[in-house]
């Protein structure tokens, strides 16, 4: 199956924050009663993604000496090709899909928080509903997952009245990302990039950014965690093989013992 | 006695205080807390087990975790509290030295092959038990020190921190529960090791037990080092 992926054209967003009230619509995502609007000195709303918030527009001052302006970043679930949320999920409510999609299964969730941790990027949020109890549950932006297995398009995209979003297959958007990239260079914004085509196996989330990823406060090389590779792939294997080995080498060390015991009880 | 030949009769046997009560209380409070956190603990661990681990099984096996991590971290806590000096008088005991080599050396003929193995003279604690109370107190600090910052230091620590100590917590488990499978079978199946459960649950050994396994502890350790060299030469 060919990946999926969604492009999105930071060159073209206004911030209208369109993407932010259709993901919330459609997902069924609280707003102002979760979390009240306070004024902080930016049009930025709100600070940070939030277990009720999947994507924002994130509003970068930059002054580049010649004039001031705006960056605007769309954060969001990157859709790793090496989701390290799905290697370390234990309730497999975190899965890839065959299109590349991570898709999370609330119900599923139990809330360990593991996902919040190992991203590389930050993203999975946790709702903490008890600290003491551990009550809790995770989530992120599945790219509207229920839309997208029935062939319709994420909300956000489908809303976006500045065309800054696009869905489709992942080449196709690659290459559509670096023909925009090509036309913003030849234009003057030299700094333009195409961020995402390689990193952690591949983005299926692509930005093409009108200045160099640090200047949105994206890390410009992104890993995957190699505490999720000892983790996984060393340290539980051998474990079980411990824990395995610890209880045959007892049950024979037990018959070996009743045999050589009673046999000296006959003597 | 009476009479009676003296097979047909019983063997009379002295006992020798071993553990105090709340000693022994605190342990059976340690082995109610600790085998539900390996079980709800395991549910993360084994895929076998994913089940248990999904929804909302999965947040009571969270909850249970919790609860008897709370005993789990009191235990060793009111120890130190209540018996400050019997807890320095068992950490005293865990001190290593040569006979320790000599009991690792003819271990397995003894406990596993059943040979009578000439054993050097045994502490308070033989090497096993030094060894079994180390790993335990290495894993409980471990356990505590990782399962707090989990539970609490969420969004506080950095995501590398906490990644860390998702990964010690499992190291620590692998370690803590090898050795307690050892110490479960040596107390309640191993045919000659009759004496450790008697102790943990009466506060108790008997003293010819103690002679024969613990002489430094029982003879001290002078005058079990001549026995033990009298009996070397004696074979």
């Amino acid at each position: 199956m060919k990946r999926k992926a969604m492009l999105i054209d930071e060159s073209k967003c206004t911030a209208c924050r369109g993407c932010q009230v259709a993901c919330k619509q459609w997902n069924d995502l609280e707003g102002w009663s979760y979390s009240k609007t306070v004024n902080h000195g930016s049009y930025e709303n709100p600070l940070s993604l939030s277990p009720q918030t999947w994507t924002r527009i994130k509003f970068t001052e930059y002054d580049d000496a010649n004039n001031f302006r705006w960056l605007f970043l769309k954060e969001g679930c990157m859709h790793c090709g090496d989701p390290a949320c799905v290697a370390v999920c234990p309730t497999k409510a975190l899965k890839q899909k065959p299109d590349g999609r991570v898709t999370l299964e609330r119900d599923l969730c139990n809330g360990c928080g593991y996902c919040s941790q190992f991203c590389p990027f930050g993203v999975p949020q946790l709702e903490i509903y008890g600290l003491f109890s551990g009550d809790a549950k995770s989530s992120k932006c599945t790219f509207c997952q229920d839309r997208t297995d029935n062939g319709l398009l994420p909300s956000c995209v489908k809303t976006c009245p500045a065309k800054a979003l696009f869905w489709g297959d992942r080449d196709e958007m690659i290459a559509s990302g670096k023909k925009r990239v090509d036309m913003l260079n030849k234009r003057g914004f030299v700094n333009a990039n195409l961020y995402g085509e390689n990193l952690v196996g591949g983005l299926g989330r692509l930005y093409v950014l009108i200045e160099k990823p640090e200047a949105y406060g994206l890390p410009a090389d992104p890993q995957y965690p190699v505490l999720t590779t000892v983790w996984q792939n060393i340290v539980r294997p051998l474990g079980k093989v411990a824990l395995g080995a610890a209880i045959i080498g007892i049950a024979a060390a037990w018959v070996i013992i009743r045999r050589n015991i009673k046999m000296e009880e006959v003597e | 006695m009476n009479g009676q030949p003296k097979e047909s009769g019983y063997v009379q046997i002295r006992w020798i205080p071993k553990y105090t009560f709340i000693e022994r209380f605190l342990h059976w409070v340690h082995t109610v807390s600790f085998i539900p956190l390996v079980a709800t603990g395991l549910v993360l661990f084994l895929p076998s087990l994913q089940a248990l681990a999904q929804g909302e099984a999965g947040i009571w096996m969270r909850l249970v975790h919790r609860l008897a991590a709370v005993l789990f971290i009191a235990e060793p806590v009111l120890y130190g509290i209540v018996q400050p000096l019997r807890l320095w008088l068992n950490i005293k005991e865990f001190g290593i030295d040569r006979d320790d080599l000599g009991w690792i050396k003819n271990a397995f003929g003894y406990y596993v092959l059943g040979k009578h193995a000439d054993m050097p003279p045994q502490g308070r604690y033989n090497t096993g038990e030094k060894m079994n109370g180390i790993v335990m107190i290495v894993s409980w600090v471990l356990f505590v020190v990782t399962g707090l910052i989990m539970w609490f230091g969420k969004g506080i620590v950095s995501a590398e921190v906490f990644r860390w100590m998702v990964v010690l917590h499992d190291v620590t488990m692998i370690a803590a529960v090898c050795m307690f499978l050892v110490h479960l079978y040596l107390a309640v199946a191993h045919p000659l090791m009759w004496a450790a459960l008697v102790s943990m649950r009466f506060g108790v050994t008997s003293a010819s037990y103690a002679a024969e396994h613990h002489a430094k502890w029982y003879y001290g350790p002078k005058r079990a080092r001549e026995l033990y060299e009298a009996q070397k030469k004696h074979g």
